[in-house]
């Protein structure tokens, strides 16, 4: 029906608003690539955990603790008020992988990661954590003690 | 180097898949017409396949023959298909024939629409290719058009690419996370799904993860490039699908149109470079409706197209658990439709090898499911009767839901809600409005040939979104997070279908011209007849 004005004004908006689009996806990745960071966040969180990947067993299971409590990783995902948290575990565990990182801080050995400010040291007494290596940039390797 | 041997992995599934399509769903008038769409499709079912071949290998502990199983099942393939694609000689003549008398018709046809083409180019109302055996003008048009916007998406997913090479949120969450605990577990691989991670579902299908597992085995290297790569793939792939087929079944200003939507539509670019499973799901379900259009189509062509079907729609399964209430589904609207054409006998024989085609598939998927995956979260969280129950009777859930799905139904294409903003209707300038404004302005097509698989096709689209609501419904996680972050998901996955089905009911853009050829194909019926008295005499030889 091409034939028909119907059929080319048709064509014609379907063309427009296609182009329009495709144009505005490239415009805003190239937009947003510019603006961005040298480096993306999650190569750059790889590389920072990499570093205890040679300190920590090949596989088995290792505690996780972080700035705020174990229990509200998750609980602040599914309100929506906090994904960073969630996303920097996911992250640990992304990059040591096949080593399993638990969130939880009850294993003989626990990675912390405080991207928002140090460790409570009510927390980590209460959890019996003792310091075993602070690699800095938030990254530190606890061991479980003995009750104090 | 590591390059080449990630093409060889690609191109031995490609070729698999390439020679099994090529078997099982003939060329309806043997003149390589639709090899593209053969190839899309083959491209896609071929990665499938491996996928499945590498976790053969992995459960039986072969690991390290699963190339040498790539090669064995390519060169099978190949065997099988250059054994069967010589026809006899009756069929040669036949076809031969066949040829001879549409280049008869089309020289003829030439003849006569000549001043009248000649007329309608001067007023740039393009024509059919078919006719003229050239692009028309429209086409040429149209395909420079979609090369830019191709251009356009592409470009988009080079700058994202370098902007998040890991992908998104759910990429590393689930898909190349499942990837590298697979890759890097060795043989202690079936303990990565007892592991208390129920965060990263690791009873989601691994048709994507051991797709990316296999091409690092190859290359013996896990680099970055394979996840994107693969995500790229099944993107450019399933727009090639949905041109091709548009393409083959009404015309190529369609196909491209069609095409054009789709590679156009932000969130389905957004997705694509995201490496979610969302995209290579999508091919699936598309793969799975458009041959179940051809087995309508080309009902004579044997049982070929219906066990690919089934194929296509295991595969869907083997995919995202999505899949599985996909499979269900199409199961279910192919015994109704065929029970209504052709009663119970032929129903439950066309869907026994719609069946037979999903079950190599699906009995990985059972393995997969029975064995070694953890329970899904929805499932092992649905809690007690009297809370199912509450939620059924409870209309206000309806209503949240329903709503929901009419604002996310015309707003998913723009891309993820912002949840600052909250579910407000404002649809992006590519949503489903342009293909219903697309069936406004060219009209819909009364083609008896596309009906069933008009009303199969919207019949699957239904229910399957009817199954999601039923989802939303009885979830166990909170409703309002649920939808938000996965109800656009879903109807992406349908989108490609849903552009398909558009097209499929309307007028292809230069519908006139059929309706011209077959008129002018009526008057030069002598001409066949000549040709019929000329075979008779013997006159025309293979």
């Amino acid at each position: 029906m091409f034939t028909s004005i119907k059929q080319k004004m048709g064509i014609l908006l379907l063309v427009a608003l296609t182009c329009s689009s495709a144009f505005s996806a490239l415009w805003q990745n190239a937009r947003s690539y510019g603006e961005a960071p040298e480096t993306d966040p999650v190569t750059v969180h790889e590389s920072r955990i990499l570093t205890l990947k040679e300190l920590l067993p090949a596989s088995g299971s290792v505690g996780y603790i972080t700035s705020v409590e174990n229990d509200r990783i998750f609980a602040a995902e599914k309100t929506f008020a906090n994904v960073e948290f969630l996303g920097q575990y996911v992250l640990t565990q992304y990059t040591l992988a096949p080593l399993v990182v638990r969130n939880s801080p009850a294993y003989p050995i626990v990675v912390g990661n405080f991207i928002a400010g140090g460790p409570d040291q009510e927390f980590l007494d209460k959890n019996h954590l003792l310091l075993v290596r602070d690699l800095g940039d938030g990254l530190i390797i606890y061991r479980k003690g003995g009750k104090p | 180097m590591t390059i080449l041997l990630f093409f060889a992995s690609l191109l031995l599934s490609v070729t698999t898949g390439f020679f099994l399509v090529r078997i099982l769903l003939p060329e309806p008038d043997g003149k390589n017409a639709c090899v593209p769409l053969q190839l899309f499709l083959g491209t896609g079912i071929g990665i499938g396949i491996s996928s499945c071949v590498y976790f053969l290998c992995m459960i039986t502990g072969i690991i390290g023959l699963a190339p040498l199983l790539d090669i064995l099942l390519c060169l099978l393939s190949g065997v099988a298909y250059f054994g069967t694609d010589k026809p006899s000689e009756g069929e040669r003549l036949e076809k031969v024939l066949i040829h001879t008398k549409l280049k008869t018709i089309s020289l003829c046809l030439r003849k006569l629409t000549t001043p009248r083409i000649a007329g309608e180019s001067k007023n740039s109302r393009g024509g059919s290719s078919a006719a003229s055996g050239k692009a028309t003008k429209l086409e040429q048009l149209l395909i420079a058009v979609f090369s830019v916007e191709l251009a356009a998406s592409g470009g988009a997913f080079f700058f994202a690419f370098l902007k998040e090479p890991h992908g998104r949120w759910d990429a590393w969450l689930i898909w190349n996370m499942h990837a590298r605990f697979l890759a890097r577990s060795g043989d202690a691989w079936r303990e990565v799904f007892s592991l208390p991670m129920d965060w990263s579902h690791w009873d989601y299908p691994l048709l994507l993860p051991l797709s990316l597992v296999r091409s690092w085995r190859y290359t013996g290297l896990e680099s970055i490039y394979v996840p994107a790569a693969f995500a790229f793939i099944f993107f450019l792939l399933t727009a090639g699908l949905l041109l091709s087929a548009v393409s083959f079944l009404k015309n190529l200003s369609g196909g491209l149109l069609a095409g054009m939507i789709l590679i156009a539509t932000p969130f389905f670019i957004l997705m694509g470079i995201s490496q979610f499973a969302d995209v290579p799901f999508s091919f699936f379900v598309l793969a799975t409706i458009v041959l179940l259009f051809f087995q309508e189509r080309f009902a004579k062509k044997g049982f070929g197209p219906l066990l690919l079907t089934g194929l296509a729609a295991g595969l869907s399964a083997w995919t995202k658990n999505e899949g599985l209430l996909f499979l269900l589904i199409v199961a279910f609207v192919l015994l109704t439709a065929t029970t209504f054409k052709r009663g119970w006998k032929g129903a439950t024989t066309r869907c026994g090898w719609f069946l037979a085609g999903a079950l190599p598939v699906l009995l990985f998927v059972i393995y997969f499911k029975m064995q070694l995956a953890p329970a899904n979260d929805l499932t092992a969280g649905l809690a007690a009767g009297e809370t199912v129950w509450s939620k059924l009777t409870d209309m206000s859930r309806y209503g949240a839901i329903a709503r929901d799905f009419f604002i996310t139904g015309l707003n998913f294409t723009k891309g993820p809600v912002d949840l600052r903003v909250g579910m407000k209707l404002a649809p992006g300038a590519v949503s489903i409005l342009l293909p219903a404004a697309w069936l406004w302005f060219a009209g819909i097509n009364h083609d008896p040939k596309n009906r069933n698989g008009v009303i199969c096709t919207a019949a699957i689209l239904i229910l399957m979104l009817s199954g999601y609501f039923a989802v939303y419904l009885l979830t166990p996680l909170p409703l309002e997070y649920h939808i938000a972050t996965s109800l656009n998901r879903l109807y992406l996955q349908l989108w490609p279908s849903i552009i398909f089905l558009f097209f499929m009911i309307a007028n292809p853009p230069d519908a006139n011209w059929e309706g011209l050829i077959k008129k002018t194909a009526a008057a030069v019926s002598p001409a066949r007849k000549s040709l019929s008295s000329q075979r008779k005499q013997g006159h025309i030889k293979g």
